[in-house]
């Protein structure tokens, strides 16, 4: 009878015995709950991988600006030996906005040589560079380059996840598979390249830049088949040390597995 | 009890409640960040700042669920029912943090406006594994902001109790959302079985302290009383109700309290006025019956909160037979006086 008639009221002070012993049990229950969680959801994440964005530096860098089929800008690093690095727009938009003023004065751009500063975005041996300011972009004096000659690889079928590679190759952690998979379809339809990623090795590449048959960019229609597993089979090209697939969207087949890649 | 709305009415209680919560919180938040970072160092902050959030958001919602049926199991546990309001407006705000961040990393800085990007950037509606689990997030944040915002005693005055209970039991529907939200979403990706069976078991505890509290409740609703000629029901003997206290019977459908008290019987409509708080639980305190949720108090022989306050209950009219208690089971309007019964 004695334990009953312990009566809890909010605006009263004095709290029973019995019911302050209960209260201090929920109370620790509760907290250790919460920090065996804490320490459980911590420590059961995925490694997330050297990938970098150079969100608050700024980079200056100066190269030859070609389109085949997204823009990228090839710089030269010593005697024949060049690096291609794709060329972003701020946020979830490709390049082509911030290149329009600089296309509109001087006209075509392939073959230019420009000077452009941005943020650097790079892992496992891609370069990419986010434009934010199309005043960051300046036309330098004409210097003579070799022209980029695309040479054919023949046919391949990848195994693979569709990316957008700014996200992957650094500004986002883990920038792919289901979680990331509106924010890659948004980048891709505002314009940032789409690049399938292999799961499995093979002789080429790890990653290939998609465009469709006709070497043009592909973008809304490539948009049902990012961040899930995929086959995809097409015509491979080497752009510098970037490959193209030229692919028929139609024939992509979707793979019923757990998404593999990083 | 408070006559004019104020943010918050603070007391002792309250104060050391929300505490307890900031300390909580912190202390998830704190050893996820240390531990993020120590063994997984090349994460983002963005990607950190998500994943803590949202499992501690999903964590204090299964705490807030527990409360409910740990409460009516046992009274030592109404004290934390007493302000579950402000858990429930804080683990909104963990959550908002989780889903606010996740929109902007995710949907916006893009050609499309990020709400509906939420709903349009994956369109596999008909797959299960594919299933755009953002929108389930997005509408559970909804709820939970519906719920948080009018987590205060000026909305459930103006919506009617009925309508703000029915507001804030949406939080069932909100929680399946989450779950879903979690084994579509983050589950098909960073996937473990410590953090799913984690979950599950949350889910296990929550729906078995639900049910055996029902069942509890139902031997209430349950019983069977015989009828006598007048057509009064007869309930129980008056040595089975404790001093001071009461027991509850369903009375034509609806439930009645019985209390003892000054050597006298009276009995009110159980269902307290505020938030619809089971007052046969409660207690006669300085003479008034004190709802066991939030100490709203009503006057015995009439089920009126004693002035200035405004509340008024169905009373009913008892009869005593060698120690039988009786009851009318056709209550009078509320408020009613009704002369309590001698013993």
């Amino acid at each position: 009878m004695e334990k009953q008639d312990e009566f809890y009221i909010g605006y009263v002070d004095e709290v029973g015995a019995q019911t302050k012993k209960s209260l201090k049990k929920f109370t620790f229950g509760a907290i250790g709950v919460l920090l065996l969680a804490s320490f459980l959801f911590a420590f059961f994440q995925k490694p997330a991988r050297a990938s970098a964005f150079d969100f608050d530096t700024p980079t200056k860098i100066s190269g030859t600006y070609f389109e085949v089929p997204y823009p990228m800008l090839r710089v030269k690093l010593g005697e024949n030996a060049y690096k291609n690095i794709l060329l972003l727009g701020f946020g979830k938009f490709g390049a082509n906005n911030y290149v329009k003023d600089i296309r509109e004065d001087v006209g075509d751009l392939n073959g230019k040589h420009l000077t452009i500063e941005g943020n650097l975005v790079y892992y496992n041996g891609k370069t990419l560079l986010q434009i934010d300011d199309s005043q960051k972009i300046s036309l330098d004096e004409e210097i003579i380059v070799p022209p980029l000659k695309p040479s054919s690889l023949g046919h391949l079928e990848i195994t693979g996840e569709i990316v957008d590679p700014k996200c992957y190759f650094g500004v986002m952690k883990p920038g792919f598979g289901k979680i990331h998979r509106s924010c890659a379809a948004l980048c891709i339809a505002g314009g940032i390249p789409p690049v399938l990623v292999s799961s499995e090795k093979n002789e080429v590449s790890d990653y290939f830049l998609l465009a469709d048959m006709k070497g043009n960019p592909l973008h809304k229609d490539i948009l049902p088949y990012i961040g899930q597993p995929l086959q995809v089979g097409g015509k491979v090209e080497k752009i510098g040390d970037w490959h193209l697939l030229r692919i028929d969207v139609d024939s992509i087949i979707k793979m019923d597995k757990k998404s593999s890649i990083y | 009890m408070g006559l004019d709305y104020k943010l918050v009415l603070w007391n002792k209680h309250k104060k050391t409640y929300d505490k307890i919560i900031v300390l909580g919180m912190l202390a998830y938040l704190v050893l996820f960040f240390v531990l993020s970072f120590l063994i997984n160092p090349e994460l983002t902050a963005e990607t950190v700042i998500i994943r803590a959030f949202g499992s501690l958001a999903i964590l204090m919602l299964h705490i807030i669920l527990a409360i409910g049926p740990l409460s009516r199991l046992n009274p030592q546990f109404l004290p934390i029912l007493y302000n579950r309001r402000h858990l429930g407006v804080s683990m909104f705000l963990a959550a908002f943090i989780h889903g606010g961040i996740s929109i902007f990393q995710f949907h916006a800085l893009g050609s499309t406006n990020p709400i509906y990007a939420i709903f349009t950037s994956n369109m596999e509606y008909g797959s299960l594994t594919n299933f755009p689990f953002q929108v389930l997030g997005f509408l559970a944040l909804l709820i939970l902001f519906l719920m948080a915002s009018t987590s205060h005693d000026f909305f459930l005055k103006n919506l009617s109790p009925r309508i703000w209970k029915g507001l804030h039991m949406l939080v069932y529907l909100a929680y399946a959302l989450v779950v879903m939200h979690v084994f579509l979403g983050a589950f098909q990706q960073e996937t473990s079985p410590f953090t799913m069976t984690f979950l599950i078991l949350g889910f296990v505890t929550i729906s078995g302290l639900h049910l055996v509290a029902a069942f509890k409740e139902s031997k209430v609703d349950g019983l069977k009383s015989s009828v006598d000629d007048s057509g009064w029901l007869e309930v129980c003997n008056v040595n089975e109700i404790a001093n001071n206290r009461a027991k509850i019977f369903t009375v034509a459908g609806e439930r009645v309290a019985i209390f003892k008290y000054d050597g006298k019987l009276s009995a009110i409509h159980n269902v307290c006025k505020h938030q619809g708080g089971p007052l046969g639980e409660g207690k006669v305190v300085d003479g008034c019956i004190t709802c066991p949720w939030h100490g709203y108090q009503y006057l015995p022989h009439n089920g009126q909160s004693p002035p200035p306050f405004t509340e008024k209950v169905i009373t009913y009219e008892l009869r005593l037979s060698n120690g039988i208690i009786y009851i009318n089971p056709n209550g009078f309007s509320e408020g009613t006086e009704v002369k309590p019964l001698n013993y």
